[in-house]
């Protein structure tokens, strides 16, 4: 009889295990799971919304839906991390989208570049993730790297990016491919 | 400007950076149920889009755990899908006529237990009626503290506790199903003695009320329908959380 140990401090829990746990209703898996997963969660949703209030709100909906669907998780199509972090962004852009569907949003007014308004990200800690991103970025042609950087952390639709960077539809489809396979290779993702 | 040939193979790019629009969507993921080669490459770079995710990690707000960890308590989840297992075992049975009956068993048995089912969880939302408020108002109390341990016939026992309001919200995850003729039943274990405070069914959350500091919370196989004392050791007893 004992407590439930949980990961020490800097050790990488198995998020595919704890999910599996978490599917079976276990509130201590999903802890750890929420110990893991909420800063990416919240960064990214607030990456791309901006206003914390609107963000906490949203990550909140998000990391009840990973406790709600976790029974959903396949580990066969991808890791944890990546299955969790594709709602949080589809979400906050949803949030995005329908707001902007009442008020049509004023492209050139929101038209500042994501690394010019980039405050959130001074105050992420300069962690490993960051610093290969920042270094496989720096790979990408500059009309590579801002399409995704619109599109990724803007919330931009690729019409809309095709827009703001003054280029054809089908030349921001191909640049953000392109881009993307590229990050991967330069990333080493494994899958 | 040239115009690229219209290949939607190239819109694999957009589609995991959440930047194609509704209905331009909607055709992709049409066209995804039969790209094998097209689904190989989001896979990748949807695990590429989930570093640029990580990338930006940012600590949350103070006490959005607490309220998402007690949102939990309140949520339920969704089932697994099943179809696909259901499916396996099918083509795995050797004789389609013997598979048949068994098949026709196995729906019947699936029937009753539908039926059982209905009438558990109709109890369940009859006296959970009332329940339901009182532990989300524990789950959510400012003061609300949490203890998990295991028991010693395996699985977990959660408790939520609020030492202001005097209750704890007291969940069980993976103990071991009992044959219908026990149960599990929840004691409040004080100075003066053990008092019933329930059965646990299940994952479904028990409250425990009119707790006095020092009261520990046990948990005994009793026999079907209960008893008024435990008359078996108890598989966990817990202090209330700190």
């Amino acid at each position: 009889m004992q407590a439930v140990p949980r990961p020490a401090e800097g050790e990488e829990p198995d998020l595919a295990a704890l999910l599996v746990r978490v599917a079976r209703g276990d509130h201590q898996a999903f802890e750890a799971v929420y110990g893991a997963l909420a800063g990416p969660v919240y960064g990214v949703i607030r990456q791309v919304l901006r206003d914390p209030a609107q963000s906490e709100e949203v990550a909140q909906e998000v990391l009840l839906e990973i406790w709600r669907t976790a029974s959903r998780f396949d580990a066969a199509k991808g890791s944890p991390a990546a299955w969790a972090l594709t709602i949080a962004h589809r979400r906050a852009v949803d949030r995005v989208r329908s707001a902007s569907a009442c008020t049509r949003r004023e492209l050139k007014a929101a038209a500042e570049p994501v690394a010019g308004s980039d405050d959130v990200l001074e105050t992420v800690a300069a962690n490993l993730d960051g610093q290969r991103v920042r270094r496989c970025m720096g790979g990408l042609t500059t009309l590579q790297r801002e399409s995704i950087e619109l599109a990724y952390y803007g919330g931009y639709s690729y019409p809309e990016v095709a827009e703001l960077l003054g280029v054809a539809l089908g030349t921001v489809k191909t640049r953000i491919r392109d881009g993307m396979i590229r990050l991967r290779d330069c990333m080493e993702v494994n899958w | 400007m040239k115009t690229l040939p219209d290949d939607i193979h190239v819109l694999t790019g957009s589609y995991v950076l959440d930047a194609l629009t509704g209905p331009e969507r909607d055709d992709f993921e049409r066209h995804l149920e039969h790209c094998d080669s097209c689904e190989e490459e989001i896979r990748g770079l949807r695990e590429t889009a989930a570093r640029l995710a990580m990338a930006k990690a940012t600590p949350p707000p103070a006490g959005m755990e607490q309220r998402v960890l007690s949102a939990t308590y309140r949520t339920r989840q969704l089932p697994p899908l099943v179809s696909d297992l259901a499916a396996r075992r099918e083509r795995r049975s050797p004789r389609l006529s013997l598979a048949r009956p068994r098949l026709l068993l196995a729906g019947a048995a699936a029937a009753v237990a539908i039926v059982a089912g209905l009438a558990i969880t109709q109890h369940q939302l009859d006296t959970g009626r009332s329940g339901s408020s009182a532990i989300s108002s524990v789950t959510g109390a400012a003061d609300a503290r949490s203890e998990t341990m295991e028991t010693s016939l395996g699985g977990t026992v959660t408790l939520v506790a609020s030492a202001r309001q005097g209750e704890a919200v007291v969940t069980a995850t993976g103990m071991p199903s009992l044959s219908s003729a026990r149960v599990y039943q929840l004691w409040i274990m004080g100075s003066s003695g053990a008092r019933s405070a329930g059965f646990l069914t299940g994952t479904e959350p028990v409250l425990a009320a009119g707790l006095v500091p020092g009261d520990r919370i046990g948990i005994t196989v009793e026999p079907a329908g209960g008893t008024s004392a435990p008359t078996t050791s108890p598989v966990v007893v817990m202090p209330l959380p700190a």
